[in-house]
């Protein structure tokens, strides 16, 4: 038998248009911060500092895998967020789960209004033995 | 040629022959009649035998000659007979060949794209015999052909306004993805926000899902374009980002393979359908693992589940199912209440010379395995391994794609970080700039203009005021001008009056000119953590 010739009818111009270009990459955020349960964030700000205290384990995600090799040295919340072009409260639901499984340590800032001035003290001192 | 003619000897006998024997009986009869009889009658009788023997053969004659006629005549109909009988066999041979051979290749074919017209042209090619078709078989299969053609045009038709509809479908949800994307990176620091918003954004790739299929099923292309190479893992990212229980998916070593930006969607689709199936034919406690592992011929995708496994039938069935849509199924194939999944994959895997199987999982479950062929990996670098690590690709421009919902861009009040004040990053240092002599710091007055320059300036101005010349304080100050009557925009005022009723009148309401970026409590949204 021979096999059709051609094809149905002659495209139209309004039978399928191209494909639509869309952004770089298909998965979306929730994929991510998909396997914490929603609305469980640990005590974490922009300015904490998170540090690594051992190797990604082989089944980690790339994420929380990059988020280990980052903190190698101390790194604020705010750096990893731009780093890892992820927003803050993914970089929060990642770290809790890293938290939560011993990964990370996470250290509150040390602010620098709650420390008295040295200087301050220093003369507070000196008044202090005048008397 | 079936012989029904008489043996040519009895035809070919002579009449005299014929006529012989009744003529010598009737002859030998007034013979022996005449010589029998009485003198005086013999001659009467002679006459009588001789009229009867005339008679008698003449009678014979004519009983011999209509007897020929007769054969001749019952000849001829048999002959007619048979005539006729070969020309209905002959006729029943050509409907049947009409109905066997002549008449599904002509549909085949108008299915297949070509026009009527052109079947009937060139007829000879399904059968040689063809081209003697009589004229009212010839008619018949154009009024089929042209009914066929009809009906698939109007097929055709419904396909392509189904195709058409998912594409606006798809349109908006692309848009309103993108949207999305935007707003979660605003709302990135308010988690209570964000989270609604990913679960808006699920949905909304579950709505494009289900368009994506109508769209598949229709016989449209994909209606996403990558404009990178994506790595396998992204990939797969992507198709759990559609299902509904994305959370059981749980992906294991996954082969380090880009695939080429054209090929994305199809497999993200056809895996999407896959891990839907999965997680909604297993208990819901479970988890669906996915691995991939380099095979000879490309790439596989095992997606194994660990639900109650196929029967023999429903795998039967499946796997029905798989075939139909591979050899192109209809729309109208899927029934009631459609199961588009495997149809869908099917039809993916015809297109994109992907395979499926389902066999029977070390879980218990079903594992689906999808074979994606090297032509769709590439070696190119991809732009990215995770989520947006080092991402710097940019959308290609596309002219023609169909465009989604028209909107001016949305004036952006990010949750950007606004530092709380017992956060200061800046060196809140207090100013010492003074000793006392006893070592406690002094604090500095704030004026910055020098004690010594404001009493010569004091003393200055006394003195000129003894003098009655015109000081700083005397020369009249200018009034200021009247200030235009200026309207405060439409909805200030509400806004003042909310503010007013929230409590923190904010003072700047009214005077604050609207080049301000974000109202004061826009702010206030990242500061809830």
């Amino acid at each position: 038998m021979i096999p059709p010739q051609r094809r149905r009818r002659p495209a139209g111009p309004e039978e399928d248009p191209p494909p639509e270009p869309c952004g770089k990459n298909p998965q979306r955020l929730y994929v991510l911060t998909g396997a914490a349960d929603h609305g469980e964030r640990a005590e974490l700000d922009l300015v904490t500092l998170i540090v690594a205290r051992a190797d990604p384990p082989a089944a980690a995600q790339p994420e929380q895998a990059a988020v280990l090799r980052l903190c190698a040295n101390p790194l604020s919340v705010a750096e990893l967020s731009a780093y890892l072009n992820l927003p803050y409260s993914v970089v929060t639901v990642l770290l809790t789960e890293l938290l939560t499984a011993g990964l990370v340590q996470a250290r509150a800032p040390i602010v620098r209004q709650a420390l008295p001035d040295r200087s301050l003290l220093e003369a507070v001192m000196h008044g202090l033995q005048r008397l | 040629m079936v012989s029904v003619q008489s043996p040519p000897d009895r035809r070919e006998l002579p009449y005299a022959r014929v006529l012989l024997l009744p003529a010598l009986v009737m002859a030998a009869a007034t013979g022996a009649a005449a010589a029998l009889v009485a003198e005086p009658a013999r001659a009467a009788v002679g006459w009588c035998g001789a009229v009867a023997t005339l008679l008698v053969v003449a009678t014979t004659a004519e009983a011999v000659r209509r007897g020929r006629a007769l054969r001749d005549l019952r000849a001829e109909h048999r002959r007619r007979t048979a005539y006729l009988e070969r020309r209905i066999a002959a006729h029943d041979e050509e409907m049947e060949r009409l109905a066997d051979e002549i008449m599904p290749h002509a549909v085949y074919r108008v299915q297949c794209g070509n026009s009527p017209g052109e079947v009937m042209h060139r007829l000879g090619e399904i059968h040689p015999s063809c081209d003697e078709l009589p004229e009212a078989q010839l008619s018949l299969l154009g009024t089929v052909l042209d009914i066929v053609d009809r009906e698939e045009a109007k097929r055709d038709a419904a396909q392509r306004s189904f195709v058409n509809i998912a594409r606006r479908v798809q349109a908006i949800v692309h848009q309103q993805a993108n949207e999305l994307q935007e707003m979660e990176e605003d709302h990135g620091r308010n988690p209570e926000v964000f989270d609604d918003l990913l679960r808006i954004d699920h949905g909304t790739a579950l709505i494009g899902r289900l368009a994506d299929s109508i769209s598949v099923l229709g016989g449209g292309r994909p209606s996403r374009n990558w404009p990178e190479p994506v790595p396998l893992f992204s990939v797969l990212r992507g198709a759990m980002s559609r299902i509904l229980e994305y959370r059981r998916i749980e992906l294991h070593s996954i082969a380090q393979v880009n695939i080429d930006g054209n090929s994305v969607e199809p497999i993200i689709h056809a895996a999407a359908e896959l891990l839907d199936n999965a997680t909604r034919y297993s208990p819901p406690q479970t988890k669906v693992h996915v691995t991939a592992v380099e095979v000879q011929t490309g790439v596989a995708i095992e997606i194994e589940d660990a639900g109650a496994g196929l029967i023999p039938e429903a795998r039967a069935r499946a796997e029905g199912m798989l075939e139909r849509a591979m050899n192109g199924g209809d729309v109208g194939d899927l029934g009631e209440s459609p199961r588009l999944g495997l149809a869908v994959v099917g039809r993916l895997c015809t297109t994109y010379k992907m395979q499926v199987s389902l066999r029977a999982s070390a879980y218990g479950g079903v594992r689906a395995v999808l074979v994606v062929p090297s032509a769709m990996t590439t070696d190119e670098p991809a732009s990215s391994f995770a989520h947006g690590i080092g991402a710097t690709a940019s959308p290609r421009a596309d002219l023609g794609a169909l465009e989604g919902p028209k909107r001016t861009p949305k004036k952006r009040r990010p949750t950007s970080p606004r530092i709380t004040a017992p956060l200061s990053l800046e060196d809140d240092v207090r100013e010492v700039t003074e000793w006392t002599a006893g070592g406690l710091p002094q604090r500095r007055s704030r004026v910055k203009v020098p004690l010594s320059q404001r009493i010569a300036e004091q003393t200055a101005i006394e003195r000129a005021e003894r003098e009655g010349r015109p000081t700083v304080w005397s020369a009249p100050r200018p009034e200021p001008e009247p200030e235009p009557d200026k309207e405060p925009e439409p909805g200030l005022w509400v806004e003042a009056f909310m503010n007013g009723l929230k409590g923190n009148p904010d003072p700047a309401a009214l005077t604050q000119p609207t080049t301000e970026p974000a109202r004061v409590e826009a702010d206030d949204e990242g500061d809830l953590k």
